[in-house]
């Protein structure tokens, strides 16, 4: 028994060495891989947000919170407005979740680390984040996007991710909580074993919460799964694009 | 199949009202406190995204067809579950158990599902 523990603890030990020697010799840390959220009962939020408990909404997201209409969490309803799950017939949905709804999305990520950059590719919609890490400054010259402008720096084992840059079109998790352009999200991401990353979030958007708040996610690494296909449009709203072809507006 | 009937039985009154053809988007379109179950023909597997459907046609206790609709998750979670493209063809016997629409109509968030008496993995997701 003690050697089937020892057989399991060495390759996390190993890479903990790993991390630890590249760590001093200055070169970044290994990240990459496929990875899922991994969740528990006592972390059963995860569903549709980063915390069991009530962000401090300011009155202007109170307001915005109160419109919306989710499709998963303890306030999911059947006629959701969700603008990527929306559940009314006539609603287009399949929209960007954007940052950072985009983690709760139930689908794997795949980290690719090359000089200057850790690439994050999502599996839902294909959605890719390039995460700059070569020093340069925020670039916003594109306008407020879906998924901002992030950079990253290395404290030590861990990845430090800034992104700013944000429309306010998505919403922050499934259960609708809003955000506006000010949202701020600050990321430390490591790898704490060989299977296992931890990511701790900060959301800061001063319009939308009266102090910064956000939550841990777990991601287990999956070895033998690769990122495959997943477009959101299939079933919808590519059989309500037959019909209008079909029955083409005069 | 006793269980199968009742479960079919009293929809006489439901069956004006069409499956529905579009799929839901998480389950709150389901009424997940209790499951009902059905046995029948595979008519259609569309093994798409986001979420699979599968369309059986189910005998009632009159002997008439009934359509239902069963949603899964997407392809990519059932792959990884060992499913394929083909693991339902028509003319497969399924039986499939899970939530209800709520809006009374025949179709089910699918919790569990067998084809030709052998019950298939699930896969992740939702």
């Amino acid at each position: 028994m003690r050697i089937a523990w020892l057989a399991l603890l060495l390759p996390s030990l190993a890479c903990a060495q790993a991390t630890n020697a590249a760590t001093s010799s200055g070169a970044a840390p290994d990240l990459s891989g496929v990875w899922s959220v991994k969740g528990s009962p006592a972390t059963r939020y995860l569903s549709w947000g980063f915390s069991k408990d009530e962000p401090p909404m300011t009155p202007w997201a109170e307001e915005r919170f109160k419109a919306t209409k989710p499709s998963f969490g303890p306030r999911a309803v059947e006629d959701s407005n969700d603008p990527v799950n929306p559940t009314t017939l006539s609603a287009i949905g399949c929209f960007p979740p954007g940052l950072p709804r985009l983690y709760l999305q139930p689908f794997p990520l795949e980290i690719i680390q090359v000089p200057g950059r850790v690439i994050m590719l999502f599996e839902f919609s294909h959605f890719i984040r390039q995460i700059f890490t070569d020093g340069r400054k925020h670039n916003t010259d594109l306008g407020p996007t879906w998924m901002g402008d992030s950079l990253g720096h290395w404290d030590g084992d861990t990845l430090v991710v800034d992104t700013i840059g944000f429309n306010d079109k998505t919403w922050l998790d499934r259960a609708g909580h809003p955000h506006s352009t000010e949202l701020h999200l600050v990321e430390r991401i490591r790898r704490v074993d060989r299977s296992t990353l931890l990511d701790d979030l900060t959301i800061q958007d001063p319009k939308a919460y009266s102090k910064p708040w956000g939550g841990q996610l777990t991601f287990q690494l999956r070895p033998t799964w690769n990122i495959t296909e997943m477009v959101c449009e299939d079933n919808v709203n590519f059989d309500q694009f037959l019909k209008n072809e079909a029955n083409p507006k005069k | 199949m006793t269980k199968l009937l009742s479960s079919v039985a009293g929809l006489a009154g439901l069956l004006l009202v069409s499956v529905s053809l579009t799929a839901h988007h998480g389950q709150a379109g389901y009424n997940t406190t209790e499951t009902v179950s059905v046995s029948g023909t595979v008519s259609e597997f569309q093994f798409v995204n986001p979420h699979s459907i599968v369309n059986l046609n189910v005998k009632d206790d009159k002997g008439e067809t009934q359509a239902w609709q069963g949603e899964l998750t997407s392809p990519n979670h059932l792959i990884r579950a060992n499913w394929t493209a083909t693991t339902l063809k028509p003319g497969d016997q399924v039986t499939m158990t899970g939530y209800r629409a709520k809006s009374g109509a025949n179709s089910m968030w699918i919790t569990k599902i067998s084809v030709n008496g052998e019950e298939l993995k699930m896969g992740a997701g939702n």
